[in-house]
């Protein structure tokens, strides 16, 4: 059988279950969240620990504000082991304690880094190709469908940036939803939020068509270079990123 | 003139520009920041990183620039934009996240003061009304009052002046109004002047690439020679494209790409890697080879210093390993106190070893057998991997990274 631990779906009780197994001597098969479909071989374990609510707070205090990064990166990410590649990441910042990072030679640590590293340049990408249209509540609204689950990064992002502005921003792959009140921005889910009106407001049609036109004509023509432009910005993305799918959708 | 059709045209002429970075500031202001490491926000069909409204005020000039789609002479249709109009795409493309800002350049209008005015007067309007904290590079136009640089200075993030041609004799030849002279006094003032305040992000410059007959050696010169006298921050390398019919220009079937990439990597050799000039580069070798690297073309020409040690040779060493960058020979200096690095271990760290192999050794192995360990058989192999348009892919990144 494995013995799979199971935890509530948030990065602290996640924290919380691999100090509790990592301080107990438990190798646990894997480590996945609550609502996890087990197969015949798994036998699911609930385990009824305390929860200490500064763990984060001492992560950063004890290691640094980059080590505990480096963990919520991952924690973030869709990555299928991601739990059991945190856990041994764990087992291991406590034997080398900051030094971890440069242990590059160990699986979990040159795992970690690289999908930590994933996640933060997804994050980075978006930053850029997040498109919001305004809405006649002069509301600036955006859907995303990133590959991690990044929105709580662009939302600190923007927070800063439109900041005496409304904004909303969708993930519309795992229905969470960030809202600004030209405050703090709050995050929910889809069945949470209730908005019926998503007209955009009048000057919204014509300042995306300046974009385009602008889109379509800075390309020097002599030096066209399809491949590298998908390098940089693949297709995954293309359906949010305006100029890219309103320009497609004339050729279909 | 609509307003869409002024962008139209006043986008068309700024587009052979080649920067188009928004890196190097952190401005806060009322609506928007400056990211410091840069945003891109699209990428057009060239492959390049579009980050900035990158248009002119105006592409009526009164020069005649041959190499130049705004030049004088040209019969083409001029339009010119209000502060206001500017301000306008703006504010409301930033607000969108199309864009980190503006990059405003101009054709010479009435004289170099009053196109200056122009340029101080929209930015100032952007800044004091609408409070942009977005990122803003501006054109200097060369020839203008000295007070009016530092007036726009303390305005935006970026500001640069083009120097357009390595030798006063290629500017003679083909921008017979332009004197050389006035482009480097805006640069010299630049950089008296630079502060956290007055442009920040630092200048940048261009050179144009394939117009005049000037070498590699020439071009990379000048660059250095700029660097170390102005701390330019950039200088950009823009292929020569033909938009104009002149018995004075060549005529190229396509833009030299690979020719203007090599540069970007001599570029960065020389600003990140301890290169100089003439390591690269001497009057019998002017140009670079466009098959190889210009790195790798220098450790083949020095291969008695190689292969090198991973694990112990100095950090300045790790450095003209070809296919070790700035990050990876830090990540081997970090982690070679915690480990002896093996070839898997460098693979781990993520570290490309398509060229480097040839040229290192892990606790004293080679990755295969040492007698391959000559000039001929490395050669042969960096040619097949370094293909041109791999290269001109790979490039693209240079735009970007500061
Ligand atoms: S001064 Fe500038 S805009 Fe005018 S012709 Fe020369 S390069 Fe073109």
């Amino acid at each position: 059988m494995n013995s799979i631990y199971l935890y509530q779906d948030d990065l602290l009780s996640l924290l919380n279950l691999i100090h509790y197994l990592v301080i107990n001597k438990v190798t646990p098969d894997n480590i996945k969240p609550l609502d996890y479909a087990p197969t015949l071989l798994d036998e699911v374990i609930n385990l009824k620990i305390e929860v200490n609510n500064d763990l984060i707070k001492q992560i950063i205090n004890n290691y640094s504000i980059r080590i505990f990064n480096i963990i919520y990166y991952v924690f973030l990410s869709e990555n299928e082991n991601k739990e059991l590649i945190i856990y041994y990441f764990y087992l291991n910042l406590l034997k080398y304690k900051t030094n971890i990072i440069y242990m590059r030679n160990l699986r979990c640590v040159s795992k970690a880094l690289k999908i930590s590293k994933y996640v933060s340049s997804e994050a980075h990408r978006l930053k850029g190709f997040v498109r919001f249209k305004k809405l006649k509540q002069e509301i600036y609204y955006a859907e995303i469908a990133p590959e991690n689950n990044v929105i709580f990064l662009l939302a600190k992002h923007f927070k800063n940036r439109l900041k005496n502005e409304y904004w909303i921003i969708k993930d519309v792959k795992r229905g969470l939803i960030s809202i600004y009140d030209k405050k703090d921005f709050y995050l929910t889910t889809e069945s949470n939020f209730k908005m019926h009106d998503f007209k955009t407001s009048e000057d919204d049609a014509d300042i995306k068509d300046m974009w385009k036109e602008f889109y379509n004509i800075i390309a020097i023509e002599q030096r066209t270079n399809e491949r590298c432009r998908m390098n940089f910005m693949p297709k995954k993305y293309w359906k949010y990123i305006i100029e890219m799918s309103d320009n497609n959708e004339k050729n279909y | 003139m609509e307003i869409k059709e002024k962008l139209r045209i006043l986008a068309d002429s700024a587009k052979y520009d080649a920067s188009c970075s928004s890196s190097g500031s952190k401005r806060k202001g009322d609506l928007g920041n400056a990211s410091f490491s840069g945003i891109c926000h699209s990428f057009s069909a060239d492959g390049r990183c579009i980050s900035l409204l990158k248009i002119l005020l105006t592409n009526c000039c009164i020069y005649d620039c041959k190499y130049c789609l705004n030049r004088k002479s040209n019969n083409i249709k001029r339009a010119i934009f209000t502060p206001e109009e500017i301000c306008y795409i703006t504010i409301n493309f930033y607000k969108r996240n199309y864009i980190e800002g503006l990059f405003l350049s101009s054709g010479i209008i009435k004289n170099p003061d009053y196109t200056m005015n122009l340029i101080i007067k929209t930015i100032t309007l952007l800044r004091n009304k609408y409070h942009f904290g977005g990122y803003i590079h501006a054109k200097a136009i060369p020839g203008c009052s000295e007070y009016l640089v530092k007036k726009l200075g303390l305005l935006v993030d970026r500001l640069s002046a083009n120097i357009e041609l390595p030798t006063e004799n290629g500017i003679k030849l083909l921008a017979p109004h332009k004197d050389f002279k006035n482009t480097e006094k805006i640069m010299g003032y630049v950089k008296e002047n630079k502060s956290h305040k007055f442009v920040p992000a630092g200048q940048s410059t261009q050179m144009i690439i394939g117009a005049t007959k000037e070498s590699d050696l020439d071009i990379l010169s000048k660059s250095e020679a700029m660097y170390n006298k102005f701390k330019l921050k950039r200088v950009f390398y823009s292929a020569y494209i033909p938009v104009n019919k002149d018995n004075l220009l060549p005529t190229l079937e396509k833009p030299p790409l690979v020719r203007e990439h090599r540069l970007y990597q001599a570029d960065w050799l020389l600003r990140y890697y301890g290169f100089k000039t003439e390591d690269l580069l001497n009057s019998k070798q002017a140009n670079f080879n466009l098959l190889i690297d210009p790195k790798a073309a220098w450790a083949l020409n020095h291969l008695q210093e190689f292969p090198k040690e991973i694990n112990s040779c100095s950090y300045y060493d790790l450095l003209k390993i070809p296919g070790i960058g700035v990050t990876s020979a830090k990540r081997i200096m970090s982690s070679r106190k915690h480990f002896k690095i093996t070839f898997k271990d460098l693979k781990n760290m993520g570290i490309v070893l398509k060229r480097a192999k040839y040229f290192i050794t892990c606790n004293g192995k080679y990755f295969i057998d040492t007698t391959f360990f000559n000039k001929n058989f490395i050669e042969a192999n960096l040619v097949l991997e370094d293909k041109p348009n791999n290269a001109v892919e790979r490039k693209q990144l240079s735009f970007f990274h500061e």
